[in-house]
């Protein structure tokens, strides 16, 4: 891991799973691969903390699991977003941005 | 599920050992996909493997992690779903009972019947048996010598030496008279000993309760008084501790009251006083035995302990008599539990009652069985169809179990109902003497115990319809249309007849046992006339002991005043009256006869004395067998007279003539008393009791020693209510000061004491005749569906020429012979539980031929009545209908 990744805070992988997951189905790896690109490789998720945030999503009927195939024929477990995670999704961005507003408003002021 | 293009669906795996594969099998994709993307970029195999593992931090860890997640998550799905089947299952047997109301009524009656009956005779059993007594350490109170009482010099010897418990004494309840603090009045008072209290464990509610040494002369004119008494009499005033009373015409102090609930031996005691110890007054010190016995074991003794200190402490008292007593005594000293003393005599019949009501409930669970039977017979098809589609069998004896349990709990609620209602009933009729009839109630244990039965109750009459019925012949059952009656379920039915009958017999016969037993006491010869006389209470004036000529006078006085009245025929005092209860101090003396002089170490004969004035035995009507009653010539003085029955002629003269024959107390040896006349043997209390050795002796010639109260006895076609003021003004013409208590008829005195075998027979007839009823019902409903099931085949016989006779006798003889077979099994079983019974029947022998075969006879009756019915029907019907039925 780079010295300049940024850990993540807590509660805000559950959200970016969330997010991940409007793209359609993935499984465990891809999620993990597509936070990290997607964040211009500044984030690197610890993977056992991502398998735990997936189960425990899947728990809460946020997201959905079910097995399949992957590209190449292995067997891998898939997580869709439900309807409630859905939801859940949109009111977490609506406090996260507010949240990050209102510390970037407090950092700005000179 | 779309999984996005190019993926396929794999079918889940089932299982728990599968929750670990799984999570195996992700984390090893996720590590499998790093090491390819690493192989991609140019790494070798083995350097990406170790950095993939290096990158994916601790596998272990994570997997346990997920692992736990996972296996919880599967544990609460399951949980889940097992929940909701139930309620799926309470739910659809809801909707199944509403179906046919008809059906779910009868059940819900029956039951009810059944298990409201075993609460509200388990609430009595539970209050009077079972629960500890309301004391510290209940365990640990036990009676000591519970057949005897101790003598206060042999009390004091306890007292002083006993290790390994502590000794109280307390006397049986008597009458004072009271003055101060209001009218003057009868109360109920008990002497106890000073430990009586600390013993008990109990906490005054006011002031303090007797704590060592209160007894102890020149410390003991004190009282304690109830908490009741304190309400009543004395307005709940905080004051009274300090207040003088007057107790018998002795002053005392009164320095507490005791605790609210305290009814120790029973709710009637009123007033504590200290008993008195003098040895001076030797006759009372060494000869009164008075003191029943309990104690509280030290820490650390155990009851054997106990006991052996105890009869050893007691043997070794015998030499500190001024008198020699006889071997006989102070021998078979028991230590028991406190609890069994106080139920006393009242336990087994009350567990016959308990008995009585569980054979009632077997009979009632019987019938519901039947009927979950015949209706499941109903159902095959409905049941095969369920388990077509995937219901294990399981599930399905699981759906038709909660069904009996639903209505097992609405009978249970029902009978609940039933019970609490009835219950002051039945407790206003149970007998006087059964102890703790304040603590009877509807309370937890009583649910908890109605729970229980519930359960047990639905189980036992569902379990074997569900069992059976679950197990149809899937195709036969299909095709047929679901009528087929298995033999097997005919079977079972027949098995629950029999026992039905069965049970209904060993109820029935032990009714009539027990109703024959009363019958026999109601016949019991009194000895005397019980119609039109009148007795009531009259305590002696509050005169000092020593003037016993002033007491004599008094009472002679007042007799003379009732005499007088216009429609007394006789009336006369007496220190005891027959059936006279509790209020009445029975005197005796050890006695020698000149006759028959009793060598050292013997027992000689013990006499009760009952004090009389001379109309006694013409206000009863005693007939005089020989020689004479006393006149007015028998007076102080003269030579010293007595009169014996002929009980006690026979038993202390059995060779010659008992007139003219001398006794004297065993302590006198002057005072010589001749027997001048032999009256008949009369019944002095219960009429079941045993012939004692009884002798009457004048009131002039007798000292006032023991006896608080006389008794008057008052022949008269003057009704109580009558006589009752009548007599008070002529006590209050003499003394105004003392009250008139406890007027009645002597025959209700007479009737109440015959009150808890009437009870039991009452009763238990009454649960005899609701299981003749249930197995009338019972035996009418199987004969029925067995018609129902061969209607086919009567047709048939009829179309053949069969008459209306064969069709009758085919069905009586169905009935007939279950009805024989439940008979045999039934009177057998009664034999032994009239055995069991023994103890409760007077005059009557277990196996008494009459009640057995009467018993017979009518439950055959009852059996042809209910098959009859349905071979009426059956013989009615007409064949072409028949043969199409299906």
């Amino acid at each position: 891991m780079a010295a300049d990744e940024l850990e993540l805070l807590q509660g805000t992988l559950d959200v970016l799973i969330l997010k991940t997951l409007t793209w359609g189905p993935r499984h465990g790896y891809a999620v993990a691969r597509w936070i990290h690109e997607t964040s211009d490789e500044a984030l690197q998720v610890e993977d056992r903390a991502l398998y735990v945030a997936l189960h425990r999503l899947e728990a809460r009927a946020w997201v959905e699991a079910e097995w399949g195939l992957s590209e190449n024929n292995r067997k891998a477990k898939y997580y869709r977003l439900t309807t409630k995670g859905r939801r859940q999704l949109q009111a977490e961005t609506a406090r996260w941005t507010r949240y990050a507003t209102a510390v970037f408003k407090i950092l700005q002021a000179a | 599920m779309q999984l996005g293009p190019g993926v396929r669906r794999l079918l889940r795996l089932p299982g728990r050992e599968a929750v670990e594969g799984e999570v195996d099998a992700e984390l090893a994709f996720h590590v499998e996909s790093r090491v390819e993307e690493l192989v991609r970029a140019g790494a070798a195999p083995q350097a990406a493997r170790a950095q993939a593992l290096r990158e994916f931090g601790d596998l272990p860890a994570a997997r346990a992690e997920l692992t736990a997640l996972s296996r919880a998550r599967a544990g609460r799905a399951r949980r889940a779903q097992w929940w909701d089947a139930l309620g799926q299952d309470v739910r659809f047997a809801l909707r199944a009972t509403w179906r046919q109301p008809g059906f779910a009524a009868v059940t819900i009656a029956t039951l009810a019947l059944g298990i409201g009956a075993n609460a509200a005779i388990f609430s009595v059993v539970d209050a009077v048996l079972l629960r500890a007594l309301p004391y510290p350490e209940p365990h640990r109170l036990v009676s000591v010598w519970p057949d005897g009482a101790a003598m206060p010099g042999i009390f004091k010897i306890l007292r002083d030496e006993a290790t390994t418990f502590t000794p109280a004494g307390y006397s049986i309840e008597y009458e004072v008279s009271v003055t101060g603090g209001g009218e003057p009045a009868r109360l109920t008072a008990l002497d106890v000993t000073a430990e009586f209290f600390p013993v008990l464990g109990a906490r005054a509610a006011l002031g303090r309760l007797f704590a060592p040494r209160d007894d102890e002369p020149g410390r003991d004119r004190v009282a304690v008084i109830s908490h009741a008494l304190w309400r009543q009499r004395f307005g709940s005033d905080s004051a009274v501790v300090g207040r003088m009373i007057v107790v018998d015409g002795i002053p005392r102090t009164v320095i507490g009251v005791a605790p609210r609930d305290f009814r120790f031996p029973s709710p009637r005691g009123e007033l504590w006083i200290p008993a008195p110890f003098d040895p001076a007054h030797v006759g009372k010190y060494w000869g009164s035995s008075h003191l029943r016995l309990l104690g509280r074991l030290r820490p650390g003794a155990e009851r054997g302990a106990a006991r052996a200190e105890a009869a050893a402490l007691i043997d070794r008292g015998r030499s500190a008599f001024p008198w020699r007593m006889p071997d006989a005594w102070g021998t078979g000293i028991d230590v028991v539990p406190l609890q069994a003393r106080v139920v006393g005599g009242v336990g087994p019949t009350l567990l016959v009652l308990l008995g009585a009501v569980g054979v009632v409930l077997l009979i009632a669970c019987v019938n519901v069985a039947n009927l979950f039977l015949g209706r499941a017979a109903g159902r095959e098809r409905e049941i095969a169809i369920r388990a077509a589609i995937g219901a294990g069998r399981g599930r399905v004896v699981r759906q038709l179990l909660t069904e009996s349990l639903v209505l097992a709990a609405a009978g249970a609620a029902a009978g609940l109902a039933l019970a609490g209602w009835t219950l002051r009933a039945l407790v206003e009729l149970l007998p006087p003497e059964v102890p703790r009839v304040t603590e009877i109630g509807v309370d937890g244990r009583v649910l908890a115990f109605t729970t229980v039965l519930a359960v047990a109750t639905g189980l036992a009459f569902g379990l074997a319809p569900a069992l059976r019925a679950s197990r149809p012949d899937l195709r036969a059952a299909l095709a047929s249309g679901g009528r087929t009656g298995t033999g097997e379920r005919r079977r079972l039915s027949e098995v629950l007849v029999v026992a039905q009958v069965a049970l209904a017999v060993v109820l029935v016969a032990s009714a009539g046992l027990l109703l024959k037993s009363f019958w026999r006491l109601r016949g019991e010869t009194l000895g005397f006339r019980q119609e039109q006389v009148v007795v009531a209470e009259v305590p002696v004036p509050a005169f000092a002991s020593d003037t016993t000529p002033r007491a004599r006078a008094f009472f002679l006085d007042v007799l003379e005043r009732v005499r007088a009245f216009p429609d007394v025929r006789a009336a006369a005092f007496a220190s005891e009256v027959p059936f006279g209860g509790r209020g009445s101090t029975r005197s005796s003396f050890a006695a020698f006869v000149e006759a028959h002089p009793t060598a050292p170490g013997e027992a000689g004969p013990m006499l009760v004395n009952t004090v009389v004035t001379p109309e006694f035995f013409d206000a009863l009507d005693v007939p005089l067998r020989r020689g004479r009653t006393f006149t007015a010539a028998d007076r102080a003085g003269a030579t010293l007279v007595g009169v014996v029955d002929e009980h006690t002629a026979r038993r202390l003269w059995p060779t010659e003539e008992a007139l003219g024959q001398r006794v004297r107390r065993i302590w006198r040896d002057n005072d010589w008393i001749t027997i001048v006349g032999v009256v008949g043997d009369v019944k002095r209390d219960s009429l079941s009791s045993a012939g004692e050795t009884v002798i009457y002796l004048p009131l002039a010639q007798e000292p006032f020693d023991f006896v608080a109260s006389m008794f008057a006895v008052v022949r008269t076609e003057a009704r109580p209510a009558v006589l009752a003021p009548r007599l008070q003004a002529a006590v209050a013409a003499v003394d105004a000061n003392v009250p008139v208590a406890g007027v009645a008829p002597l025959e209700r005195l007479v009737a109440e004491s015959a009150a808890r075998p009437r009870f039991t027979a009452l009763l238990l007839a009454a649960f005899a005749g609701l299981a003749l009823a249930l197995g009338a019902v019972g035996i009418y409903g199987v004969i029925s569906y067995a018609v129902a099931r061969r209607t086919r085949e009567i047709g048939v016989r009829v179309a053949l020429g069969a008459g209306t006779g064969d069709v009758l006798r085919m069905v009586l003889r169905e009935g007939g012979t279950l009805a024989a077979a439940g008979l045999v099994v039934g009177l057998l079983a009664a034999l032994a539980a009239g055995r069991a019974m023994s103890g409760l029947l007077y005059g009557v022998a277990p196996g008494d031929p009459a009640v057995l075969m009467s018993v017979a006879a009518v439950l055959g009756a009852v059996a042809l009545a209910a098959s009859l019915v349905p071979a009426r029907r059956a013989a009615a019907v007409d064949p072409l209908v028949a043969m199409r039925a299906e």
